[in-house]
């Protein structure tokens, strides 16, 4: 996917950032940069500050200090429309209550394409129903998207930031309620789309799996970066997350040429935490 | 799908003539549908008929719709951008902040008729708009809460004071009130009628050509910003939008409840309110809506009319009490 040898621009990069909440830091000194096309999952416990640094990134809250750049220019320079044409967010709110159909979900990624009086042409709604066979939901089309199984309205919302044409897809948690076969089609379907992802992971095992790069805050700081066999370590397990672990790596690894490592999980931590070593 | 929604909307669009055109020929005195449109076309044989139809009947009815259209629109606009399906055009205090302003220029000048009555009414509810959106602006977070909470206070903070006044001045004040908790079409004039449509055109136009960003609001703030939505700038422009149609249309024909609330609900159950022609349908149901309802107000008492203000919220209740019986039967 990318070229060994020449070391691109990043299309994303973070530097220094800090954000407080009063007189909490929420997050502190946070610096990394995603290349185009990778794929990065952000680690953490609850309350690390995932969402906060994601919220940094979409351009929903402005840093203390610290500058965010995509592809080059700092965010906050970049319009509001601008941006949003060139990253799109999938998060875990959904709409309620107005029966909006799946479809006008789903077209509502031209928003920010699209001048004020400006109608929905022909090759518009081609895009659309693009978007909509893509994520395999053609057939829900007409139906409220109240009516869709939890799944089915991320992978619409998926939908919806096909339709706006990102080069960088951020995603917040994209799968926790999911069923674990949800989780996996999700999360290969985002892989397929051929754009970059940073995504919030809380499953450890599906991160490691589908991630080229991992990234890991603890307490509002980046604690540790790299591909997924650098990071999941038994010793990050238990620095970061508190549990005991063994990593292993995949039975997969050889199929699909990349060490995959793989997380089992000791458990008796009733009796005294030295317990659940083995 | 689209093209069933565009004949939904010209189905809906021949209704409303019609209903306008039977609205004509009801009222106190006797006229046939012949009659109506012999004047339409200018060649009435009873030149009475005729006034009645052109000066009394149409202003009258076009003011219906109109205002019919407006609080619909309005309706649906702040329940999308507050996401309550509660939300209503008066539930900010806009027309609370009208019967204030009428009462206070009652008291202090005496005058309790004419067209300036209407002034004072507009400036009550402008300036309870301006209240509110200084309030709602000065919000970071949560400003959903803020401008639902701030409105509802001052409802009840102007409902306070003119009934602080009233209780002062004397009974025919209180007869003079009435019109405007209760509403009423008859003081529709064609002299009059270039501002309601002027401001509803206008912000219906405004929010058409909005349509995506407010359709967007539905998917929460986060995801509004998402898509490059100035959310906190925006709000505010869909309240003033809102609030004009209704500081106006209260200063025209007094507060009519219910309206705002429900037609929005009503036009949901059909068509989804993501596409163009969802708005449009709105805003026609709103008009046709209203257009009867002043026909009922007109023919239910010989001799009488009755408030509109009554009879939507009426209908408004019922309706709401049908919608819980069959939701829970639904489930």
């Amino acid at each position: 996917m990318q070229s060994p040898v020449v070391t691109q621009p990043p299309l994303l990069k973070v530097t220094e950032l800090c954000w407080s909440v009063g007189n909490t830091t929420i997050l502190q000194n946070i610096a990394f940069a995603i290349k185009p096309g990778q794929f990065v999952g952000l680690l953490g416990p609850n309350g690390a500050g995932k969402s906060s640094l994601l919220r940094c990134l979409y351009r929903y809250s402005k840093p203390g200090s610290g500058e965010v750049s995509f592809a080059g220019q700092n965010i906050w320079q970049l319009s509001a429309d601008e941006y949003a044409k060139q990253v799109s967010v999938v998060l875990q709110e959904t709409p309620s209550q107005f029966n909006l159909s799946l479809y006008d979900v789903v077209s509502l990624g031209l928003t920010p394409h699209k001048s004020l009086f400006s109608s929905t042409t022909k090759a518009d709604k081609q895009i659309i129903l693009q978007a909509i066979e893509q994520v395999g939901l053609s057939h829900h089309c007409k139906q409220s998207f109240d009516s869709l199984s939890g799944g089915e309205k991320q992978r619409a919302l998926i939908a919806r930031s096909i339709v706006q044409g990102p080069k960088l897809l951020i995603m917040d948690e994209p799968t926790s309620h999911l069923d674990i076969k949800y989780q996996i089609q999700l999360m290969e379907l985002a892989k397929s789309l051929n754009v970059t992802v940073l995504a919030s992971f809380h499953d450890l095992n599906l991160a490691a799996s589908m991630c080229d790069e991992l990234l890991v805050i603890k307490q509002g700081k980046l604690v540790a970066t790299g591909t997924p066999e650098q990071v999941i370590t038994e010793k990050m397990l238990s620095d970061v997350f508190g549990v005991c672990a063994e990593v292993s790596a995949h039975p997969q690894s050889e199929q699909l040429k990349k060490v995959i490592p793989r997380i089992t999980y000791f458990y008796g931590y009733q009796g005294g935490s030295a317990n659940a070593k083995k | 799908m689209q093209k069933n929604n565009y004949a939904a909307v010209i189905v809906t669009l021949f209704f409303g003539f019609t209903s306008i055109f039977i609205a004509l020929s009801f009222g106190a005195a006797p006229s046939k549908f012949i009659d109506v449109y012999h004047s339409l076309i200018g060649q009435g044989h009873d030149p009475f008929i005729e006034r009645i139809i052109w000066q009394l009947r149409m202003p009258r009815t076009l003011l219906a719709f109109l205002a019919g259209s407006g609080l619909a629109i309005a309706g649906l606009i702040l329940q999308t951008v507050t996401r309550n399906p509660l939300a209503d055009p008066y539930l900010f205090g806009i027309s609370s902040g009208a019967s204030f302003g009428v009462v206070c220029f009652m008291t202090i000048t005496g005058i309790s008729a004419g067209i300036s009555m209407s002034a004072a009414a507009f400036v009550g509810s402008l300036f309870t708009m301006l209240l509110l959106v200084f309030i709602a602006g000065r919000a970071s977070r949560g400003q959903v809460e803020t401008m639902l909470l701030a409105g509802v206070a001052l409802s009840f903070l102007f409902s306070a004071f003119t009934s602080l006044l009233l209780y002062f001045s004397d009974p025919q004040a209180i007869t003079a009130i009435l019109f405007w908790t209760l509403g009423s079409f008859a003081r529709a004039q064609w002299a009059t009628l270039w501002l309601p449509a002027l401001v509803i055109l206008s912000c219906t136009a405004i929010m058409m050509s909005f349509r995506r960003q407010l359709n967007a609001m539905l998917l929460g703030d986060e995801s509004a910003v998402t898509l490059g939505i100035p959310v906190q700038r925006f709000r505010l422009l869909m309240l003033i939008l809102s609030s004009l149609i209704t500081a106006v249309l209260v200063a025209m024909c007094g507060g009519i409840g219910f309206v705002g609330l429900m037609i929005p609900h009503i036009v949901r159950f059909f068509v989804s309110q993501g596409t163009p022609s969802g708005l449009m349908m709105t805003a026609l149901a709103g008009g046709i809506f209203m257009v009867w309802v002043d026909v009922l107000s007109r023919i239910l008492l010989t001799n009488q009319e009755l408030p509109i203000g009554v009879i939507t919220s009426a209908i408004g209740s019922i309706f709401f009490l049908s919608l819980l019986y069959f939701r829970k039967r639904e489930s």
